[in-house]
């Protein structure tokens, strides 16, 4: 009876998957991406991660780096036939950037992701937003090159793209305005959206609606001078302890990260608060929290310090 | 019809979205036209998402 069932079961399987997988089958092996879904219709933006782009592009413009291009990575689900925006990380203040270019601060966004899809393991990187200094609202070819060959990695081989421009000659100062599918205006600001897909020449306009729902990348906004200070070697320590949990500290006096590393066994758990250039160390005996001091402000390296410590006190 | 083994990756897939729909009701997505498997909306691996962000490119 018992090999009756596994028979009859690896029938169901077996069904399953010549039923689900027959286009898959007319393609080479590949990538995580390779069971495609269709292309996008629309971009689902939360409000939340609206008011990102449209707050922090207009405090880029009053700020002294307003010369320069700007920009944001987009994280959220990818689903069948919508990408719904859920994250917005920022290019970074140490991102590269001049008049006609920017190029993220790519180490501090891996740091942002982890700790937002701490959230949710579902978050996935839908495509990047980035400015215009004049009125060209849509990517430039230089833009093309570089994304034709980079979607092919994201989730349905297609990225989604925004373009920020400061070129409303009248906009709404209080409200958005939606004057086409794939266009948002607010104030003097604009962002125009569009789509490409692995293997398409050009980009298209994708239509873009507004829900309500969070930016889940806001708890890290003010804590990210610190992240920056130190996303070398936080991201280090995450590749090499998978233990490491990064949590934000909300602190309004001085918001920064806190890194927990629970050791093995019954051991003690490490804690290091990371609040600009200030680094501290304690060791966490089953929540007595007790100060120490490795002497050393690089993070990676004093955690190792007190490893060691730890480990010879045994 | 020319079937084949699924691959690593795809066998992953498959197994991930078949789990996600027993234990949490997550929606398995079906192309529509051929009720092939379209993919779903489950958990991404950190490797998927560092290696997008790291290779994002510079934009002019």
């Amino acid at each position: 009876m018992l090999q009756g069932l596994v028979a009859s079961a690896r029938q169901l399987f077996d069904d399953l998957r010549r039923s689900w997988l027959l286009p898959a089958m007319q393609e080479p092996a590949h990538s995580p991406a390779s069971l495609c879904p269709a292309p996008l219709r629309q971009l689902v933006l939360t409000d939340g991660v609206g008011r990102t782009l449209f707050e922090q592009y207009a405090d880029h413009r009053a700020g002294p780096r307003h010369t320069e291009e700007t920009g944001w990575l987009l994280l959220g689900l990818r689903e069948a036939k919508q990408a719904i925006a859920l994250a917005a990380l920022p290019a970074g203040l140490r991102a590269e950037a001049g008049v006609h270019h920017v190029r993220f601060n790519s180490t501090a966004q891996v740091v942002g992701s982890r700790i937002v899809r701490h959230i949710d393991r579902r978050l996935t990187v839908l495509g990047v937003v980035h400015t215009h200094p004049g009125s060209l609202r849509h990517p430039s070819e230089g833009d093309r090159r570089g994304d034709r060959a980079w979607v092919g990695q994201l989730r349905g081989r297609e990225g989604v793209f925004g373009i920020g421009t400061a070129d409303v000659p009248r906009g709404a100062e209080y409200w958005a305005q939606h004057p086409r599918a794939n266009v948002q205006c607010l104030g003097d600001l604009r962002f125009s959206w569009y789509s490409l897909r692995e293997g398409q020449a050009a980009y298209r306009p994708l239509p873009v609606t507004v829900t309500l729902g969070p930016d889940l990348a806001v708890p890290l906004h003010r804590a990210w001078p610190t992240l920056e200070r130190h996303a070398d070697r936080i991201e280090r320590l995450a590749r090499q302890q998978a233990g490491l949990q990064i949590d934000v500290l909300e602190d309004a006096t001085s918001p920064g990260l806190m890194l927990t590393l629970p050791l093995a066994g019954e051991g003690p758990t490490l804690r290091i608060k990371l609040s600009g250039a200030e680094v501290g160390y304690f060791v966490d005996h089953s929540g007595e929290l007790v100060s120490v001091d490795p002497g050393e402000a690089r993070v990676d390296r004093g955690v190792y310090l007190l490893l060691a410590e730890l480990a010879t006190a045994r | 019809m020319d079937f084949r083994p699924l691959n690593d990756s795809e066998r992953r897939q498959l197994i991930s979205a078949l789990r996600g729909n027993v234990e949490s009701d997550r929606a398995i997505l079906m192309d529509r036209r051929d009720t092939s498997f379209a993919g779903s909306a489950d958990e991404v691996s950190d490797e998927e998402v560092i290696s997008a962000i790291k290779s994002v490119p510079c934009h002019y």
